[in-house]
């Protein structure tokens, strides 16, 4: 972990300014207008891809929302804005970005409270840390299919793991798959996977000079005070961004729902329990269910937008909290 | 002296309690795992049966070698494997390439495309699939593995942002020299830069093919039931003449599917970790 961790610092030394090697005297402009080219040649697999892969098909979206499409007849024609004015009194759609804005509230103060805690607890010197640290990571790379179908026996009412506990607690078994308990079903399927984010704390832990902590044990600072006045501050940086992409993951949920739900076709997305009829299955249905490819492309495209004020917020107060490695003097 | 041993007491108590609440939280996160496995090696019966029973009375293995003849899984698997190998090569090396531009060459318009990049790392794969699901299916491209070669040339934001970093680190005077001696940018590339990134490069694969291998959505959405992953074969094809599901099967299925991403996993953990750590605290 440690070396992970100095490979981050070493990651941020601008690079190659202090060589010697530049103050050999070279060709300049006929160099640098070859570099530039150079430049383009090397990056133009990504530029293609983000124009053909991303915008492409945004804009195919955004076009699509603009019509009254049903993803097969060609009897479509343009509606203008329509779909969007049906949005805004949709009261399925509102009430399902209600609920994904309340799943969000819950799981990611929670995910990365836990993590946090977690990460402190396996910060420490003690034996077999390294196997606690694998047992709780595991679960974040477990492929969603495999997460689904674990998380649906353990849910199972007649021969599920929770139940067969809780009978033998003597408290009667309860059916979780259906409303309202999916909800929570689905909370604690999305917890399981906070190990990622428990790494990342960990390494931002190691990061943290020890120094710093000591020198406040010895003016007298308790563990906690340590913690919160100490710690906490030094990877801030590291929590707000954990906080920042659970919120946009959390927004984009949609398999787990689909799964646990046992829908088996693309489009048998009504089993969805209510409880977790999140905003993105919502869009799912109104595509694949209803065959409304015009009304779920403009409820996309507003997804779309909030996702884009986020991340101009985010980058907008990034200079407060991240250094990205960007050398000014190689604007040119 | 008797604070010293008071001291070292507390100190004792205090690793004790940890790891009790270590040990409950451990058995808490690999619960779910053990359920599968038990579940797979459990007849029907057994897993229907009133109480619910903790352990197989005698492991089924039969569960598994039904797992392989129920369903064509070997040619699912094949599939899985080959999708997951060509996007991971591919992607592997156009990222590679675009890091190398963005931590090495300038151009005009580098920072502002480096910022366009760092914010697509933000963008939801969901908001584009369900587009180029329709685009691709007006197109021809449904049912061919083609889309999975587009995204591979196409290169991952979040790849191209591991690679940038790794890059940027190395020293300049390598690449100097290699000029002076009228090195084309190419070259000091694929000959200086990628031998040096193998432990990138391997970072890279592994995450890139376990991202397709976990993948459900673009193959349930693009591929149909024969041409599909073994992800989206293991969630609708293990079922009984009614159309119920086997869940002891499934299990066994659902296993087997695992195993290799905790294979890959245990073997490379330190990439694992790092790619997760890297993308974690440098955004």
């Amino acid at each position: 972990m440690a070396d992970v961790v100095a490979e981050q610092v070493r990651g941020t030394a601008p690079a190659g300014r202090l060589h010697p090697g530049r103050a050999v005297p070279r060709p300049r402009r006929r160099w640098s207008r070859y570099s530039g080219r150079t430049f383009y040649l090397f990056v133009s697999p990504w530029v293609l891809g983000f124009l053909l892969l991303t915008v492409v098909p945004l804009g195919y979206a955004f076009a699509m929302s603009l019509t009254n499409f049903d993803g097969s007849s060609s009897l479509w024609r343009w509606v203008g804005l329509r779909n969007y004015r049906e949005l805004l009194q949709d009261s399925a759609a509102w009430s399902s970005l209600v609920r994904t804005l309340v799943y969000t509230a819950i799981v990611v103060p929670l995910s990365v409270a836990i993590a946090l805690g977690l990460a402190v607890l396996l910060n420490r010197r003690l034996r077999a840390v390294g196997l606690f640290r694998t047992v709780f990571f595991l679960p974040s790379v477990v492929p969603v299919v495999a997460t689904a179908i674990m998380w649906k026996l353990v849910f199972n009412r007649d021969a599920g793991l929770l139940n067969a506990i809780l009978e033998r607690l003597g408290v009667g078994a309860v059916t979780w798959l259906v409303d309202p308990t999916a909800f929570y079903a689905l909370i604690i399927l999305t917890l399981w996977g906070l190990g990622g984010g428990m790494v990342i704390m960990l390494a931002a832990l190691q990061g943290v000079p020890v120094e710093l902590e000591e020198a406040a044990v010895v003016d007298g600072a308790g563990r906690w005070r340590v913690f919160w006045h100490v710690t906490v501050p030094m990877i801030s940086p590291v929590i707000f961004f954990q906080i920042v992409t659970g919120v946009i993951m959390s927004f984009q949920v949609l398999v787990q729902p689909l799964l646990l739900a046992e829908t088996n076709s693309i489009g048998a997305v009504t089993n969805v329990p209510s409880s977790t009829h999140l905003y993105m299955v919502q869009v799912y249905q109104e595509y694949f269910a209803n065959q409304r490819f015009g009304y779920g492309s403009a409820m996309l495209w507003v997804f779309f937008l909030i996702i884009l004020i986020i991340t101009v917020l985010v980058q907008r107060s990034s200079r407060f909290w991240v250094y990205y490695e960007v050398d000014r003097d190689e604007r040119d | 002296m008797t604070r010293g041993t008071d001291r070292a007491g507390t100190r004792r108590l205090d690793a004790g309690g940890t790891y009790v609440l270590l040990m409950v939280l451990a058995v808490l996160f690999a619960g779910p795992f053990a359920w599968l496995v038990l579940g797979a090696l459990k007849k029907q019966t057994e897993w229907v049966a009133i109480p619910i029973h903790f352990l197989p009375e005698a492991p089924q293995w039969s569960n598994f070698t039904e797992a392989f003849t129920r369903v064509n899984f070997l040619a699912y698997t094949a599939n899985s494997l080959f999708l997951s190998a060509t996007y991971a090569i591919l992607v592997t090396f156009s990222s590679a390439a675009v890091g190398f531009g963005f931590a090495r060459l300038k151009g005009p318009g580098k920072r502002p495309l480096f910022m366009v990049l760092l914010s697509t790392m933000m963008l939801p794969s969901i908001l584009t699939l369900i587009p180029t699901y329709v685009l691709y299916s007006r197109l021809g491209l449904v049912n061919t593995y083609w889309p999975w070669v587009l995204w591979g040339l196409a290169a991952s934001p979040y790849l191209v942002f591991l690679f940038r970093q790794f890059f940027a680190a190395i020293p300049r005077d390598l690449e100097d020299a290699a000029i002076i001696d009228g090195c084309g940018y190419g070259r000091i590339f694929a000959r200086i830069f990628l031998p040096l990134s193998r432990p990138v490069l391997l970072t890279s694969f592994l995450l890139s093919f376990t991202w397709i291998w976990g993948d459900y959505l673009a193959p349930a959405l693009l591929l149909d039931i024969d041409h599909t992953t073994l992800s989206v074969a293991i969630t609708q094809s293990y079922r009984d003449p009614h159309g119920n599901y086997i869940p002891t099967v499934q299990a066994a299925a659902a296993a087997l599917y695992v195993v290799p991403v905790m294979l890959i996993f245990f073997f490379t953990q330190r990439y694992f970790v790092r790619s997760v750590v890297m993308s974690g605290v440098k955004g």
